[in-house]
């Protein structure tokens, strides 16, 4: 069962040391899920969650208690998801034209094996929809909370959610239609030695 | 946790979501906002030089296009050479509408050669012209007979009484 929002964390006060210290314990392991969900490797996640508690220590005497403190920090670290994507879609761009003309190397097999179906999906999508996503169906916030922490209006968040769904479900539907999968694709080899 | 409206996404893909992200382990690594930031203060230690370097640049580019001369000895030495000339007294006059503008203008005047002199060797224009010991006519020589009110130098010879 994913942790859910105490309410009772919400008695933040600004500037204080200690409240922030609550909510980094508190707020730490959402953000990073949710960066999860957005960038590829565990290293980015923590490192954009890092640097969003960061930015959000220094701002946090100016932050107002009418916004949800764990939201606005979820803004800030979902603004620096989308920024380092960005970034690494150019330098991906720039390794493809240097890497013109060589083979291309080849994707280790044991990582696509235990790569998790959900995630992979969610990372093909733009990251504005996944963040939406995640921040809907696992972390339970709801449409206000979600513009909030995004920077949109509750009107977009309602179709990016439902974007985002229909693109996971075109996504997922193969995966599910087969049911559960098996851990490694050689148990499937019974199969090949019928034929 | 509240009702979604309109949700496309079915049950089975929420709770694969949930197990999935639940199977995330946080990579609880130190709080990077208790430690200092470096960059701040590299940034200051880098940035208080560049901005002294940014205004010595300035002040030496605006000498430059003032002088018009990147010499540094020189930004100082123009300043002096055109105030001095326009305090002293023998200040170069403006040349009048009949002359003609000599390049000339402001050096020493040589020595004015004599009339209906032919070009002569480099020696003979040094000389003075007037040289000669015998006054010549029409300049009166005597003292008394000096003229305009001007004061001579030598007392003039009282009158003697049978002159008159």
């Amino acid at each position: 069962m994913p942790p859910r929002r105490d309410e009772h964390a919400e008695a933040y006060r600004p500037g204080s040391r200690e409240d922030f210290d609550r909510l980094y314990r508190t707020a730490y392991p959402r953000v990073y899920r949710t960066l999860t969900a957005i960038l590829a490797e565990p290293a980015e996640a923590e490192d954009c969650a890092q640097d969003a508690f960061v930015q959000a220590f220094q701002a946090w005497n100016r932050w107002r208690p009418d916004a949800p403190a764990e939201a606005w920090v979820h803004r800030i670290a979902v603004n620096r998801a989308l920024s380092y994507r960005r970034r690494a879609r150019l330098r991906t761009v720039a390794e493809v034209l240097r890497r013109l003309g060589r083979p291309a190397p080849s994707a280790d097999p044991v990582d696509a094996a235990i790569q998790p179906d959900v995630l992979s999906a969610l990372r093909s999508i733009p990251p504005k929809l996944a963040a939406a996503i995640v921040l809907r169906h696992y972390h339970g916030y709801n449409n206000r909370e979600i513009a909030l922490a995004l920077g949109v209006s509750e009107r977009t968040v309602g179709a990016r959610l439902k974007q985002a769904g229909e693109r996971l479900r075109a996504l997922l539907e193969p995966s599910f239609s087969l049911g559960a999968h098996s851990a490694f694709p050689s148990d499937n080899r019974d199969l090949y030695a019928k034929d | 946790m509240p009702k979604t409206d309109g949700d496309p996404v079915g049950d089975q893909l929420k709770s694969r979501l949930r197990a999935e992200l639940d199977r995330v382990q946080p990579q609880w690594s130190a709080p990077r906002y208790l430690s200092p930031a470096p960059q701040r203060i590299g940034a200051w230690r880098l940035g208080l030089p560049s901005l002294v370097a940014a205004i010595a640049c300035t002040l030496a580019l605006t000498a430059y296009v003032a002088t018009g001369s990147p010499n540094p000895a020189v930004w100082t030495q123009r300043i002096v050479t055109t105030v001095v000339p326009n305090v002293g007294p023998e200040s170069t006059p403006l040349p009048t509408p009949g002359q003609a503008p000599s390049p000339h203008a402001a050096a020493p005047a040589p020595a004015p050669p004599t009339e209906g002199a032919e070009p002569t060797p480099r020696s003979e224009p040094s000389e003075p012209p007037e040289a000669s010991p015998t006054p010549e006519p029409g300049v009166s020589p005597e003292p008394g007979d000096s003229h305009d009110g001007e004061q001579s130098p030598f007392p003039s010879p009282s009158p003697s009484p049978g002159d008159r």
